[in-house]
């Protein structure tokens, strides 16, 4: 695998605008770019046609997520709790409490495996939570996962005539 | 009764008068009515006697001439007579010589030849009479006359009287309700007032009087005696309401002195002049263990006894004293009253006569109380002073000028200053020169009634010392609740202070130390748990890139080099062990902010062996468990718990498949929990380091991070619980744990 297989990926938000609009719009809030790495080469894997939009700081994070902020709405937001200045959950609170973002799928990716780390997100609506695994196998396993949920949310959106 | 008794008066007289009357005229009405009937008859015999001479004289020479015709006719002249029925002219031989006999009156001559009379039958007069010629018989002649004249006359005459009578009747009738109303009158009158007097007890009624007779005496004797009545009367109800009043008001002395000594806070008795209980109160009873139905008229010796305190000996009740003596007799000091229930009561008391008006002694009264509380106040004064006295605390007292009133024996030895050296001295003597204003507002406050307590200071001796002093000062009141001085209690504590000097300074060297220590602990558990969390992530990105790096090039490495990489994984995943469980080591004190929640160690226990399938299946292990309890804790705390003790016994297991039993039971008041193996044991050598962090006993043949029983006891001792280990190698090893600060329910129980 080398670095031209792997998705689209840009560096900021203002960038999304020009996003072509059948690729998935993934929204990543990370600040470990191996894990960046890791994740577009299991996205790739999984044959996901996506465009990845990272934010690596807490701050920007909740810039974007402000009232009022121009921010286009991804499909699905994938965030990793432990970040500078900001935490995901943090992030996620501001992102739910903007109506545009109330309904976006939202996938944890943490190195946390803590039991209280996970009941604190119950109420945001966490599609799901995933500790990063440090085995190449199951790291490129969350491809698939990506791929299911966004399928479910596609469906769902279709039957609720969005 | 007799119902002409019953009658009025006035219908009495009435009867009366018209009885009498009545009786008298038909009294003399019959009278005259047969006084008359005789006259009349009299009179009628003359008459018919002489008719018969007439008669006999004008037929003398009809019969002697033997002429009956003659005869005859002379005999009819006599019809003129209405009442002559009869006449008959007999021969001497007594034949008929000539008859007349009125047409129906059916009459018949007589027998001829009777002796001459005058009589009178049933139906008349009769008369027979001799016919004499020159004196010789020559016949008789019979004239009858009948009576109806006489009835005739009779019946005019009754008839007359009768007239007679009713008309006095009658008379007499208007007469007598005339007349008796001068008799009826007064009299019903004064039964009238009578009567009025007896039904309404009015005495001042009078009767009238209407006549000066015996009836008007009557009624002067009447009203005469009304008089005296009403006049008793009056008096004889004035004397009564007197007498009421004064039986009230003796009445209410009596119960107001009844009352006063029964509800008097001292005994009370009293004796008639033999020395007898006459009363008794309820204090007295009380006192002296008997009622009043046993006291009263016994002698008062046989019921109060009481001897004398120290040589017991009996004394007289003073009673007999004052009986005695006559005069007021108070009891000598330290008598005891011994009760009847044996009960010895200490008694002040006092008798003395009672007098009646004459002055002779009538009675005696003993007055006597129950001074248990003064001795007992008496002696606990007595106690305090010399406590006060012996005390090692300073004592004393001064006045609202700060002059010392008293000082103990303690107060000497503290300050120096003798009792006869600063009594009547100003308190200031003992105030360090820079704290005499100390002394003032001391002054303030106990004028204003407070209570300074504990009040540590500085005092002088008078060797000019200088003493670290704790005060208790107190106002002190007269009887009248004034406050006059202040009484204080000093105490040394010099020694204690420089003593907690030392100590506080000992104790602030330790806090300090401590909050170091705790810094430093805080800091070391903070580096902890970030480090075994940041690193976490470095392992991973080398795990993952180390697999990455074969896949990526497949071919380009040897054999060899896949082996170092597998290295690199197998060291980093290591190293990641480590970290996660040191992770969940320091994790276990950060749990705070959850809720406690209800916990099945039931459930946890069948949940461990859940994770454990596969280990379990592998080495055959059978694991049992007793009935466990529900506890109230943190759900994530016991799971680790019993996977680390359980996870144990298979791990170090012995020859034979791991048995493991996991049991509570209750030793000395608390639960205690254990899980017990057939496993290789523990030397107890090493019982205590097994718990440290990241110790083990075995090598790499065993995997394994060292945190595990660490896990384990950090679990309990967050609880207040121990945990501890009974092994010998190779023996099986049973670990056991309280857990004291949680709350433990056994299934089915309603706690």
């Amino acid at each position: 695998m080398s670095r031209s297989d792997l998705p689209e990926r840009t560096n900021k938000g203002e960038q999304m605008r020009n996003a072509v609009e059948e690729k998935n719009q993934l929204l990543v809030i990370e600040d470990n770019p191996a894990d960046v790495d890791l994740l577009q080469r299991a996205l790739a894997a999984a044959k996901l046609d996506c465009q990845l939009t990272v934010v690596d700081d807490g701050a920007l994070a909740m810039a974007l997520f402000r009232p009022g902020a121009a921010t286009p709405v991804p499909d699905l937001a994938i965030v990793d709790l432990n970040l500078p200045k900001h935490g995901g959950i943090e992030i996620i609170a501001q992102m739910r409490a903007n109506p545009m973002f109330a309904d976006v799928p939202v996938v944890i990716l943490s190195s946390s495996s803590s039991p209280s780390d996970r009941s604190k997100m119950e109420k945001y609506q966490i599609r799901r939570y995933i500790v990063k695994p440090a085995d190449l196998d199951e790291f490129m396993n969350i491809g698939p996962q990506i791929r299911e949920i966004l399928s479910i949310n596609k469906k769902l959106g279709r039957s609720s005539g969005a | 009764m007799h119902p002409f008794r019953d009658i009025p008066i006035r219908q009495k007289l009435m009867v009366i008068i018209m009885s009498v009357t009545a009786s008298a005229l038909v009294l003399a009405g019959s009278g005259i009515i047969v006084a008359d009937s005789i006259l009349f008859r009299a009179a009628m015999q003359r008459d018919i006697s002489a008719l018969a001479q007439i008669v006999a004289d004008n037929s003398t020479a009809a019969l002697a001439f033997e002429d009956p015709r003659t005869a005859t006719q002379t005999l009819g002249s006599l019809k003129a007579r209405p009442h002559l029925v009869g006449a008959c002219i007999f021969r001497p031989n007594g034949a008929i010589f000539a008859q007349y006999l009125r047409p129906g009156s059916g009459m018949e001559c007589p027998a001829g030849n009777a002796a001459d009379q005058m009589l009178f039958t049933g139906s008349g007069l009769m008369i027979r009479r001799p016919i004499e010629l020159n004196g010789r018989r020559i016949g008789t002649l019979v004239l009858l006359n009948d009576l109806g004249e006489l009835t005739e006359h009779i019946g005019l005459y009754g008839q007359a009287v009768l007239l007679i009578l009713l008309l006095s009747i009658l008379v007499a009738f208007l007469l007598s309700s005339r007349l008796r109303a001068i008799i009826a009158g007064p009299i019903s009158q004064l039964a009238d007032a009578t009567r009025q007097v007896s039904e309404t007890s009015d005495y001042s009624i009078r009767a009238q009087k209407l006549s000066g007779d015996e009836l008007g005496a009557l009624a002067d004797g009447f009203n005469e005696m009304l008089a005296r009545i009403q006049s008793q009367d009056s008096e004889l109800r004035e004397a009564l309401l007197a007498q009421a009043a004064a039986l009230k008001e003796s009445q209410e002395v009596r119960d107001s002195l009844r009352t006063t000594l029964a509800s008097i806070g001292d005994a009370v008795i009293s004796t008639d002049a033999r020395g007898r209980v006459v009363f008794v109160n309820a204090v007295a009873q009380s006192l002296l263990g008997l009622t009043e139905a046993d006291l009263v008229h016994r002698p008062l010796d046989e019921v109060f006894q009481v001897v004398n305190e120290f040589n017991r000996a009996k004394i007289s009740s003073p009673v007999t004293e004052v009986l005695r003596e006559g005069r007021i007799v108070g009891m000598a000091n330290h008598t005891i009253l011994v009760a009847r229930d044996g009960r010895e009561i200490p008694i002040d008391d006092s008798a003395a006569p009672i007098r009646n008006e004459g002055g002779s002694i009538q009675g005696t009264v003993l007055v006597f109380r129950d001074v248990t509380a003064r001795r007992r106040a008496d002696e606990t004064s007595r106690l305090l002073a010399s406590v006060v006295q012996s005390s090692d605390d300073a004592i004393f007292s001064w006045d609202l000028n700060g002059t010392v009133t008293s000082w103990n024996q303690g107060a000497e030895r503290i300050f120096g200053f003798s009792a006869a050296e600063i009594v009547g001295q100003s308190v200031a003597a003992i105030f360090p020169p820079d704290r005499l204003d100390e002394l003032s507002s001391l002054k303030a406050r106990i004028g204003s009634g407070e209570r300074i307590e504990q009040f540590q200071t500085l005092r002088k001796t008078k060797a000019g010392d200088l003493l670290n002093v704790s005060l208790t000062v107190s106002p002190v009141q007269d009887p009248t609740g004034r406050i006059t001085a202040a009484s204080v209690v000093s105490r040394n504590i010099t020694e204690q202070v420089r003593a907690a000097d030392r100590l506080a300074r000992l104790n602030a060297d330790l806090q300090r130390s401590n909050e170091v220590l705790a810094l430093t602990n805080q800091d070391l558990e903070r580096f902890a748990f970030i480090a075994s969390h940041d690193l976490q992530e470095p392992l991973r990105m080398i795990t993952a890139y180390s697999q990455l790096l074969i896949k990526s090039f497949p071919g380009q490495f040897n054999s060899e080099a896949s082996a170092y990489v597998d290295n690199i994984v197998d060291g980093t995943t290591r190293m990641r062990e480590l970290l996660t469980d040191l992770l969940a080591y320091t994790e276990i004190r950060s749990r705070d902010e959850q809720p406690l929640e209800l916990v099945d160690l039931n459930v946890v226990v069948e949940n461990v062996v859940q994770d454990l399938k596969a280990s379990i299946d592998e080495t055959g292990a059978v694991i049992s468990s007793d009935r466990l309890p529900v506890v109230r804790a943190f759900r994530a705390h016991f799971q680790p718990l019993f996977q680390n003790l359980i996870g144990n016994a298979i791990k170090y297991r012995g020859e034979s498949p791991p048995r493991i039993h996991v049991s509570v039971q209750e030793v000395g008041g608390e639960l205690r929990f254990s899980v017990s193996d057939n496993g290789m044991g523990i030397d107890p050598e090493y019982h205590k380091q097994i718990f440290e962090v990241f110790r083990r006993l075995h090598g790499r043949k065993i995997p394994g991070t060292g945190v595990g029983l660490a896990i384990c006891q950090r679990v309990v001792e967050r609880y207040g619980g121990r945990i501890w280990v009974e092994s010998l190698a190779g023996q099986g090893a049973t670990f056991f744990f309280t857990l004291p600060n949680v709350a433990i329910r056994f299934a089915g129980e309603d706690k």
